[in-house]
């Protein structure tokens, strides 16, 4: 090999030492893959989806539903006053009884949109939704147990007698649960 | 043969300093939506975001994601909603890519062109005022993106049958460092 190709051969070396093809590129713009976030939060997952969407649609119509039963639960209430004492009606008590049954029929079916919602695995409970599902404790029982006692208190008044036994907490479990019931709608509703 | 080798040796440094790209990496930040309704004010909050920035001949590229099931509101079944009205497991991240000259990074304030990728949709905002706060060698950016839920087609959720409002500002408020 003679002086003039060896001196060529070294400056090609040279040049191609400094020059490796990916630094004369220039940088891609930086990608997702970049990030280095785990593939569980990067990929889409179409079924969580539609577990979500059924659950939002399920609570859209729990949140309704609960709305319009306020109107009969207040105006059982309010019927209540005049369904108890000495001088009450039959007729009264028949629309206090109605009034009653639509307010617990229309809770029952607000309930079991709540409670047949799908579950999201591993969320936590957190924030006015806790208060919201606690006081389900409260309302649940007493809207299964609010129409037993009228009914026992309602028999006993078509008897001529006077209300007595366990039939007489009626009014006060029913004012129980509808405070209990108010508060869960204010707790999702309002900030405290 | 010494003609040759400081041309070569000339060529390589002129490498060197063309090769000399800036990498930046997110060392911390915080996005929060902002959602109003009648009767709430709600912040969800993410501290989540990851982001790399390179630069090259004066010219930065950067990418900010974060997880849409990392934003916070305080309240799970907020949360869960949110979720579910932006699509986020169908789109698991919202991402924000934004491109700058390298010089705006000492600026005091910019004014940024950028491309959100959100629940499905693409959107671009241009001009976006941020404001640019050097500590050392870390260059902290805030701002906030006018964002609306119109923008990525995403249904206005409601409560008590009153939609929340079409606005959604996103703050942004990132701590960059070079790599």
């Amino acid at each position: 090999m003679g002086a003039a190709s060896l001196e060529q051969s070294l400056s090609h070396v040279t040049l191609a030492a400094f020059f490796p093809q990916d630094q004369t590129k220039p940088p891609a713009a930086p990608s997702i893959g970049d990030l280095g976030f785990p593939e569980a939060q990067t990929k889409p997952d179409p079924l969580a989806q539609a577990r979500l969407d059924k659950r939002t649609h399920m609570l859209k119509i729990h949140q309704r539903l609960g709305l319009i039963t306020t109107v009969p639960l207040i105006a059982t209430v309010i019927t209540g006053g005049m369904a108890g004492g000495h001088q009450t009606s039959s007729t009264s008590r028949d629309l206090h009884a109605a009034l009653g049954s639509v307010t617990a029929g229309l809770y029952l079916t607000t309930a079991y949109y709540s409670v047949f919602a799908p579950k999201v695995a591993g969320a936590t409970t957190r924030g006015p939704i806790r208060l919201h599902k606690t006081l389900a404790w409260i309302h649940g029982p007493g809207m299964i147990l609010t129409p037993v006692l009228g009914a026992m208190a309602f028999e006993q008044k078509s008897r001529g007698e006077k209300v007595h036994g366990i039939a007489s907490a009626h009014g006060a479990v029913a004012i129980v649960t509808a405070g209990a019931y108010g508060l869960a709608i204010a707790a999702v509703s309002f900030k405290f | 043969m010494r003609n040759k080798l400081a041309l070569s040796l000339f060529f390589a440094l002129a490498a060197l300093v063309c090769a000399a790209d800036q990498q930046w990496v997110l060392q911390e930040s915080t996005l929060s939506y902002h959602v109003s309704h009648p009767l709430h004010q709600t912040e969800g909050v993410s501290h989540a975001a990851r982001g790399k920035g390179v630069c090259h001949d004066g010219q930065c590229d950067f990418l900010i994601a974060a997880p849409v099931k990392s934003f916070d509101s305080g309240d799970s079944n907020r949360d869960l909603h949110m979720l579910q009205a932006t699509h986020g497991a169908q789109f698991p991240l919202v991402s924000v890519r934004a491109k700058l000259p390298e010089s705006a990074l000492t600026s005091p304030s910019i004014h940024l062109d950028l491309e959100i990728q959100f629940a499905g949709q693409t959107v671009q905002y241009k001009q976006i005022p941020f404001q640019v706060t050097t500590q050392g060698s870390a260059s902290r950016i805030s701002g906030t993106i006018p964002a609306t839920l119109a923008d990525f087609k995403i249904d206005p959720p409601s409560l008590l049958s009153i939609a929340v409002k079409n606005e959604i500002p996103v703050r942004v408020d990132m701590t960059w460092r070079p790599q």
